[in-house]
């Protein structure tokens, strides 16, 4: 289902009728290359085709019907002579959808090589991970994937294909700038076509079967070449790709295996509830060999090993946002029983009353006294972060027992970090002091 | 001239006893030197030269423009040939008509030249960019697009065509038609590449967000001089987009903007996205009421604060990078302690100029009392 096409036009004056002979030829796609963008619903398309150029003044003639190309973005460039090839302008005929007609001026005749480039829409991908505990949860087998999918109405064959990882400033969607009537639109007003959106969806809607059933489509493991431009990562997938327009494909983004995790726990009331809520924590660094690249955010399922004969338990699984290098990974893998942590309040009293001139309590101090019983229940060691927001600037802290690392977050929010052996329980005490009215002066 | 659609210029010959019938006879001037004057983002002036054969005496010259968006009354006429003999008396125009007429008194019979101009509107020019930077983002190459656009109703099959800057140029340009030419190349402009982190813009701390990762706005700057190779002219305003070259002899899209009109001498800045690679997380770590003030009934009626903002600013790029960082304080303040340079903007905005290296990690912390607050 080629879409494209682009026609070389030499009008030719056949003097004895006055008529206009149009002589087409239809210059083929060499090379194709797709730059793909997951922040936008976007794709550079670079294509080079040869074109038979005469001397003098050539018309070429390309038109995109049903595709989602953005007409505004296309350009073409003379790849040799580029001197003697003046590309002198784009018109968009009248009356005429999905066509331009470029002016080239050429001093030479015979081939010429152009590269020809715009933006469409229709093309996506999406990273997801696959990641596998060892049976102890000390390290994971980390398994990255893109998953490319085709809904831009053009079958692209033997295309280079990159993915940009990384988030773009756009103003309009490619999308509606390709459904326009006219491609700058009308002065004084730019609205897109509500029939051809409605279309789209259906053509949408079609695609998708096809796209289910592409799903596992795999061929050999290819590789990926991660490059940093700008704010943004650059995947070039290795050789090329034929994705036909509907289909989508998987292919591996990295795989590594024993990356040291550490499985860590967070209790915080406010954020999570009452439960304990687990994490699975990585740095993005060489010495949990990875940190090479950014990794793009995407869903990961965390699955366990539970025997010798490979058998696997689901663990759970949670959507992370893109991890520069070096940072810190902390995925959510959602509510967990086997680790527990109790505040109870034992104590409470107020005390330093003050009173204004009228009698009236002016200010006072309130002192609470929290235990917190800490318990792992699972039969391997657990980190666990517990955060006590106080509701007010205006505190002192006492700490007693085992209370393992100590840190205040912000101006009412602290934070203690413990490591339980396992099936071991743990238990500290704090005492804090609000102080209110007058007292907090 | 192939469907024309306007401007249809009728002399009408009049005789005293035929008085009241508009008898037109058809005798169409050829429009010649065209000119669409798009110097105004407003309104599109078109000049148009025809010849009219005019007679000794009375004149009545018929212009209609049916199906064409002409502001009646901006139409003007000058006489070219002979200002002296020959007198426009009056406009009228006929009732339920895109039309007027003209009175002409002349002295002699002449073939005049005569200068129409009118206000067309749905005709008018777009400028586009695109800029091309280098790997190493230090300098772009800028080229600028005209875009014409002509749904007036109007044909034009020859025309010169005028800016406020540069040279005209002949173009024709039917009605319905879009075009796109360049016009501008400028050859390695340097950039200068910012990331901005407002903290009355941006969230302050990315733990708090769960999967959101807050990007720190990234933006190109140029300036419109002759260093630049620009500085000529104003550049007009309109959308920019900006690619990369990846070192490959390919490309990479960064992003797009919208630029206003940059005077000679000004800057552009064009927003490309959003960097994730530098993180700003920023707290509070203290805000209490000091030197509290009670009235009699002992309200509190004035006070000072003592505050204390921490950010801490990482660097996850292979590349150093200069943060501008925005701080707000409101009201009347004054600094206890700042671990780093700032620039006071204006009254409540602070300017810190943060140079961080490749994977660099630094903190800021500004220690700050507000003063005289009421409740």
């Amino acid at each position: 289902m080629k879409r494209i096409f682009a026609f070389l036009t030499i009008f030719i004056m056949v003097h004895t009728a006055q008529a206009k002979i149009d002589l087409v030829t239809l210059p083929s796609r060499d090379t194709v290359q797709l730059t793909i963008y997951n922040s936008a619903d976007m794709t550079l398309v670079r294509e080079s085709r040869a074109l038979t150029l005469k001397p003098g003044n050539n018309k070429l003639q390309f038109s995109w019907a049903n595709t989602l190309i953005d007409p505004t973005s296309l350009e073409m460039l003379p790849k040799a002579s580029v001197d003697k090839i003046d590309i002198a302008e784009l018109s968009y005929p009248p009356r005429v959808r999905n066509l331009g007609l470029w002016n080239i001026e050429s001093g030479i005749g015979g081939d010429v090589p152009v590269e020809i480039t715009y933006l469409t829409s229709g093309l996506s991908w999406r990273a997801f991970y696959m990641g596998t505990l060892t049976k102890d949860e000390k390290t994971v087998r980390l398994k990255g994937y893109v998953r490319v999918t085709n809904n831009s109405g053009e079958d692209y064959e033997n295309a280079q294909t990159r993915l940009i990882v990384g988030k773009v400033h756009i103003l309009d969607q490619i999308a509606e700038l390709a459904r326009r009537q006219y491609p700058y639109g009308r002065p004084g007003e730019i609205r897109p076509l509500l029939e051809y959106e409605r279309l789209d969806k259906v053509m949408y809607r079609k695609a998708k079967p096809a796209m289910q059933a592409a799903a596992d489509y795999f061929e050999e493991p290819k590789e990926i070449k991660k490059e940093g431009l700008s704010e943004y990562f650059l995947y070039t997938i290795e050789g090329t790709e034929t994705i036909p327009t509907g289909w989508s494909k998987r292919l591996i983004s990295f795989d590594v295996e024993n990356v040291p995790v550490v499985n860590l726990y967070k209790y915080e009331e406010e954020r999570y509830g009452e439960g304990v809520v687990r994490f699975l924590s990585f740095k993005n660094d060489k010495k949990h060999k990875l940190g090479d690249t950014p990794i793009p955010g995407g869903m990961l399922k965390v699955y366990r090993s539970t025997d010798e004969q490979q058998h696997l338990g689901y663990v759970g699984q949670s959507a992370f946002k893109y991890i520069p290098v070096d940072e810190d990974v902390k995925l959510n893998l959602g509510a967990v029983a086997n680790v527990v942590v109790e505040p109870m309040l034992m104590d409470f009293k107020t005390s330093n009353h003050r009173f204004n001139s009228k009698g009236n309590i002016s200010g006072w101090d309130e002192v609470r006294t929290y235990k917190i019983e800490v318990r792992n229940t699972r039969e391997i060691p657990v980190k666990i972060e517990i955060q006590r927001n106080f509701n007010t600037r205006y505190w002192d802290l006492k700490k007693s027992g085992v209370y393992g690392k100590y840190e205040k977050v912000d101006m009412d929010t602290v934070k203690f970090s413990l490591t339980l052996k396992p099936r071991t329980k743990q238990e500290f005490s704090y005492t804090v002091t609000t102080y209110h009215g007058t007292r907090a002066d | 001239m192939k469907g024309k659609k306007l401007a249809t210029i009728i002399l009408l010959l009049i005789s005293t006893s035929i008085a009241q019938a508009r008898i037109k006879l058809v005798a169409l001037p050829e429009r010649s030197a065209t000119v669409i004057r798009l110097d105004n983002p407003q309104a599109t002036l078109i000049e148009e030269e025809r010849v009219l054969t005019l007679q000794k005496g009375l004149n009545k010259v018929d212009f209609s423009w049916k199906g064409v968006s002409i502001d009646a009354d901006s139409i003007r006429l000058k006489v070219l040939d002979h200002p002296g003999n020959v007198t426009l008396l009056n406009v009228s125009y006929p009732p339920a008509e895109a039309a007027l007429v003209w009175e002409i008194s002349s002295d002699s019979d002449y073939a005049e030249t005569v200068r129409i101009s009118y206000l067309l509107m749905n005709i008018d020019r777009l400028i586009t960019y695109k800029a091309i930077a280098d790997k190493a983002e230090t300098e772009v190459d800028l080229k600028s697009y005209l875009v014409l656009r002509n749904f007036s109703g109007e044909d034009f099959e020859q025309a010169r065509v005028l800016l406020d800057y540069g040279e005209a140029f002949e173009q024709g340009i039917d009605h319905e038609e879009t075009k796109q030419m360049l016009f501008l190349k400028a050859p390695k402009v340097p950039i200068t590449k910012i990331w901005t982190f407002d903290a009355e813009k941006l969230p302050w701390d990315p733990e708090q967000l769960e999967n959101r990762n807050v990007g720190i706005p990234v933006s190109y700057r140029i300036k419109n001089e002759t260093k630049s190779g620009l500085g000529q002219f104003a550049l007009w305003g309109g959308k920019a987009r900006l690619f990369q070259d990846d070192g490959q002899k390919s490309t990479i899209f960064l992003g797009e903007d919208t630029t206003g009109l940059v005077p000679a001498g000004e800057k552009m800045e064009l927003y490309i996205g959003d960097s994730r690679d530098i993180v700003v997380t920023q707290r509070k770590m203290k805000d209490i009421r000091i030197n509290v003030r009670r009235n009699n009934s002992n309200r509190v009626v004035l006070y000072d604060t003592d505050e204390i903002i921490t950010a801490k600013i990482e660097n996850f790029k292979d590349s150093k990078a200069v943060l501008t960082m925005i701080q707000h304080i409101p009201g009347q303040w004054d600094m206890e302690e700042c671990n780093m340079k700032y620039e006071r903007k204006d009254a409540y905005t602070l300017k810190f100029e943060i140079e961080l290296g490749a994977h660099d990690k630094k903190e800021l912390k500004m220690h700050y009392h507000r003063r005289n607050i009421r409740p």
